[in-house]
């Protein structure tokens, strides 16, 4: 393996632990997992110990993510005992993530998991439109989100955030507007809102190629975004990435890792890695896994390793998505190669269409670029030359 | 070798109507090759031809045949079907003293049998009538001898009715070709002239020449001259093709074979040109065969700049074996650097095109094929252009010319007022109707070559049912009313996208080509507006509104890898099309002109 694709023993590196259990599964969502009541969750939370047990050496990890699924379908007890897991391995997190659904989480659970070392809570609001929320196959309605943070609040999380969902099929930029302000009126530290996507093999995607739904219109759609980029910027929200936007100081450190391009290890069924310079993925069934583990092997599907082309690219492309961009000096010391010559012809062709920046020691894409980014950082994708050496 | 005894002949037919299929039967029944070996149609050699059904250039074989005790020599001189390769058919005819003129039973005659028909009667070869199929069921041999006679006069009761497929009389017509096909001249003690009808290159030999000697003789180490280039050679090797190339020490009088002369380019053998002794030079060159006539014109460039010089490797490559094919350096304002083409027809620049993309290895935009025009200058001087964008300040020019061809449609009667419709939408002049028989009918036309070398013949064929056939032949170029279309995206004039047209149909044409356009052109990230100007005045504007939308939601570590994938789909498609401006033009978008939308 060559030296460039270890990480630098100071390089942060990201935890993120999959929990494949649900009690319903949404309509829209294309992740990985299971009815909960239909598996044994405490072989689950065995395994996920012992693939995290793989990885105790790995000292640089500094922030962790429980996501899924629903981590909140899993039992207090289970929960609590997996954070520990993780706290007992690394003690000096910075940043300790869980998902949680509302409606499913007790005050006691949320005292716990503050005890047990998680300092972030992820919750998954959607709108707070109970007719959104049924059409997305939710099963809450407004009122839990709001019990949820005032729970969280008074186990003494400081930073928590709120997923939010815009262009739902039968919602409007009236409805996107009162979803945004009730979210806002919560007084969190960190708002995503994501664009509803129709992800292949799920139900939603089904219902639409049948016909019996339409997607909201892309004038709309983009209205909404542009609402939610005014209506945050306002309520004092920093936007920081395509999706995310956060009050100062306070953008979710996890997932700036991964625009960064920084190593992750994944854990848990169907999760995916990004650790010694390869990609992999886990088997996303849960006996494959299970048994995997405790068989001792790894539970590896799929392993991809980026060309030194491929790094360079996706670095770039990972990096626009910030708004911070590529930040020059940073990407030649993470590449080895200066990002301003290697990818002079899409930043000349874009800038001078007033969708790319370069200042500052930074290329970023404008204002207007972030509705239509996809079309921008498609041409950083791949290269039809070799890639320029640092500084040259 | 007696010249008695050699009949030097082709076969002319309409397409599908069984000529390399009789050609097959042939080469059995003469035992030059065996039924095992036959792949079928032997004489398609090129994947292309074999796949289209066609033929595209001439070649050659040399058969013997036992005819009442004597070995008859007989050399068959393949001929392509197509209207586009009229200049094949008559170089092939050029050597040739005989024709075997096929057609099908159940078709009947079709425009193309006769144009191929006339122009063997012109080179003074004789006819022999062949009725094909007659073993199908729809086969009906008496109605096609009548038309036989009425259009070629070969009575009725001189048709040979066979099956290609079966054999059924073939034989027969060997024999024919024997006894009523005539022989060569005997010119045996002449000085040598030797008729090149056609050239390919050959990586390890060069150039190979197709050829039939006329008069004396050809030999091995001959130091021979080319009469109408002018340069000199040693022949190196002399052959026969049966069907393999067999080297011999020398072809006579009469003869068909190739010679190989240490010629290392193509470009340095003209087809029609005449070979002879250095020593002892004939007088004159033998006559009777028709240059090529480039009469459509495109413009090649490549999807990217770097690859000019592949293009142009792939080219030379093409030209290799396609004397007919044309290519010059073109630099577009809009386009960039590329290739000026020149194809005898429609279908030669399909398949000149479908080569390319399969032996070439690289990405090309292709503009719409453009006919050329003649530019009468007030200073009395007269200058061709094959593109509009070469077309200069009006303000000089005294006259605009435009070239008119001789169209003949052979149709069913009852499709008649369907294609008189067409024609006079497309500016042609009917000169004369003749009956074939009481159900079909042969109509003769004045036309425009530019208003009928797209998609006339479809538009025909499906007027037709499929019944018509057409064939046309440049006459002259004449006076015309036209005027050039400019078409500007974003604001800027895109030469590849003007066009040069009648001005009785500028303005429909002109506003049918911006609709199309935007339909073709991607939406962009801004508003592309489309305009088309006449005389520099902007008579029609359209607009392609931007997209609004178009980001990925979630991108997190997961995701990266099928995501990139996305990226890069997205990035290739754009690719494929041809960047003016900020704007990126799809391949279709330059073909949106031949929509004439009739």
């Amino acid at each position: 393996m060559s030296e460039h694709q270890a990480p630098a023993p100071s390089e942060p590196v990201g935890l993120y632990v999959h929990v494949p259990f649900c009690q319903a599964k949404c309509r829209y969502c294309g992740f990985y997992s299971e009815p909960i009541d239909r598996h044994d969750p405490h072989r689950m939370v065995r395994a996920l110990a012992r693939e995290l047990d793989l990885y105790r050496h790995v000292e640089s990890v500094r922030t962790a993510y429980i996501g899924g699924g629903s981590p909140t379908a899993l039992a207090p007890s289970l929960l609590v005992g997996l954070a520990k897991t993780i706290s007992a391995l690394w003690p000096n997190l910075d940043e300790f993530t869980v998902e949680c659904n509302p409606g499913q989480v007790r005050q006691d659970v949320l005292d716990r998991l503050r005890e047990a070392g998680v300092n972030r809570l992820s919750i998954g609001a959607q709108s707070f439109h109970a007719r959104e929320l049924q059409f997305l196959g939710r099963c809450h309605g407004a009122r839990p989100i709001a019990e949820v943070v005032g729970r969280a609040k008074v186990a003494g999380f400081e930073n928590l955030s709120l997923d939010l969902i815009f262009a739902i099929p039968g919602s409007t930029v009236e409805s996107w507007r009162h979803s945004l302000e009730s979210a806002i009126a919560l007084d969190v530290q960190h708002i995503s809102t994501y664009a509803l996507t129709f992800e292949a093999d799920t139900p939603l995607e089904q219902a639409r190629q049948a016909g019996q739904l339409e997607a909201v219109d892309e004038q709309t759609d983009r209205r909404m975004y542009e609402t939610a980029m005014e209506r945050l910027q306002e309520a004092g929200f920093d936007q920081y990435e395509v999706s995310n936007f956060a009050r100062p100081g306070l953008a979710c450190q996890h997932n700036l890792g991964y625009w960064l391009n920084r190593p992750f290890i994944g854990i848990g069924p169907s999760a995916a890695s990004y650790w010694r310079g390869r990609r992999t993925l886990n088997a996303a069934d849960i006996h494959e896994y299970v048994a995997a583990m405790e068989t001792g092997r790894d539970a590896i599907v799929e392993i991809v390793v980026p060309t030194e082309i491929d790094r360079v690219c996706e670095t770039a492309v990972l990096n626009l998505r910030m708004r911070d961009g590529i930040h020059l000096e940073r990407f030649a010391r993470d590449t080895g190669h200066d990002a301003l010559g290697t990818f002079a012809e899409p930043i000349r062709l874009h800038q001078g269409l007033g969708l790319i920046r370069v200042d500052a020691g930074a290329v970023r894409l404008t204002a207007e670029a972030l509705p239509i980014a996809d079309s921008v950082l498609c041409d950083f994708a791949s290269l039809d030359t070799v890639p320029s050496p640092r500084f040259v | 070798m007696d010249t008695r005894f050699i009949r030097n002949f082709s076969i002319i037919a309409h397409i599908d109507h069984g000529k390399s299929t009789l050609a097959d039967r042939m080469l059995e029944l003469t035992g030059t090759i065996t039924a095992r070996q036959a792949k079928d149609q032997f004489l398609d050699s090129m994947d292309l031809e074999r796949e289209r059904g066609i033929t595209i250039k001439a070649s050659a074989v040399t058969m013997h045949y036992d005819y009442e005790g004597r070995t008859y020599t007989l050399n068959l001189i393949d001929t392509p079907g197509h209207v586009d390769f009229h200049y094949e058919v008559s170089r092939a005819l050029a050597a040739c003293e005989g024709a075997v003129l096929v057609v099908d039973a159940t078709q009947g005659v079709q425009a193309q049998t006769v144009a191929n028909a006339y122009l063997a009667t012109e080179t003074g070869c004789e006819i022999l009538g062949v009725i094909n199929k007659v073993d199908l069921p729809a086969a009906q041999p008496d109605l096609v001898a009548e038309e036989m006679e009425h259009v070629f006069g070969i009575h009725k009761q001189d048709c040979f009715h066979i099956s290609a497929k079966t054999g059924l009389g073939v034989k027969d017509l060997l024999d024919a070709v024997c006894r009523l096909l005539p022989p060569p001249l005997d010119r045996t003690g002449e000085p040598t002239t030797a008729l090149i009808f056609d050239s390919l290159s050959d990586e390890y030999r060069g150039v190979i020449c197709y050829v039939r000697v006329f008069s004396g003789a050809l030999k091995l180490r001959q130091k021979i001259r080319f009469m109408g280039a002018g340069h000199t050679y040693q022949v190196t090797e002399l052959g026969k093709f049966m069907p393999d190339m067999r080297p011999v020490d020398e072809l006579g009088t009469g003869d068909v074979g190739y010679v190989i002369a240490n010629i290392r380019n193509l470009g340095d053998v003209t087809v029609g040109d005449t070979i002879t002794d250095d020593a002892h030079p004939a007088d004159s060159l033998i006559k009777g065969y028709k240059p090529p006539m480039q009469m459509v014109f495109s413009d090649f460039y490549p999807g990217t700049e770097t690859d000019f010089p592949k293009l142009r490797a792939a080219f030379e490559k093409l030209a290799l074996n396609d004397a007919s094919f044309s290519f010059a350096p073109q630099n577009s304002p809009a386009l960039g650097f590329g290739f000026r083409c020149g194809f005898l027809g429609l279908l030669h620049m399909e398949i000149v095109q479908e080569r390319l993309e399969r032996e070439g290895d690289v990405d090309v935009v292709q503009t719409a094929p453009t006919v050329s025009y003649e530019i009468l200058l007030k200073n009395g001087s007269v200058k061709r252009i094959d593109s509009p964008s070469e077309l200069p300040d009006l303000s000089g020019v005294a006259e605009l010319r435009e070239p008119f061809v001789r169209l003949e449609v052979i149709t069913p009667t009852d499709c008649i007022g369907g294609v008189m419709k067409l024609a006079e939408a497309k500016r042609s002049r009917l000169i004369k109707t003749d009956y074939l028989n009481p159900t079909r009918v042969i109509m003769e036309y004045k036309a425009p070559l530019a208003e009928i070398v797209y998609d006339f013949y479809d538009q025909i064929k499906g007027i037709s049912h499929g019944y018509a056939t057409m064939d046309y032949e440049f006459t002259a170029f004449e006076k015309s009313d036209l005027v050039k279309i400019d078409i500007l995206v974003n604001h800027a004039a895109v030469d590849a996208l003007a066009l040069i047209v009648h001005r009785g149909t500028a303005e429909a044409r002109g506003r049918r080509l911006i609709v199309k356009l935007k339909q073709t052109i991607p939406r962009h990230q801004f508003e592309i507006p489309l305009q088309v100007a006449i005389g520099g005045k902007i008579i029609a504007r359209e607009s392609i509104k931007p997209f609004r939308k178009d980001v990925t939601a979630k991108l997190y570590g997961g995701d990266v890898t099928r995501k990139m994938k996305l990226l890069k789909k997205q990035k290739e498609g754009k690719k494929r099309m041809k960047s003016i401006g900020s704007v990126q033009i799809p391949q279709e978008a330059f073909m949106s002109i031949l929509d004439t939308g009739e």
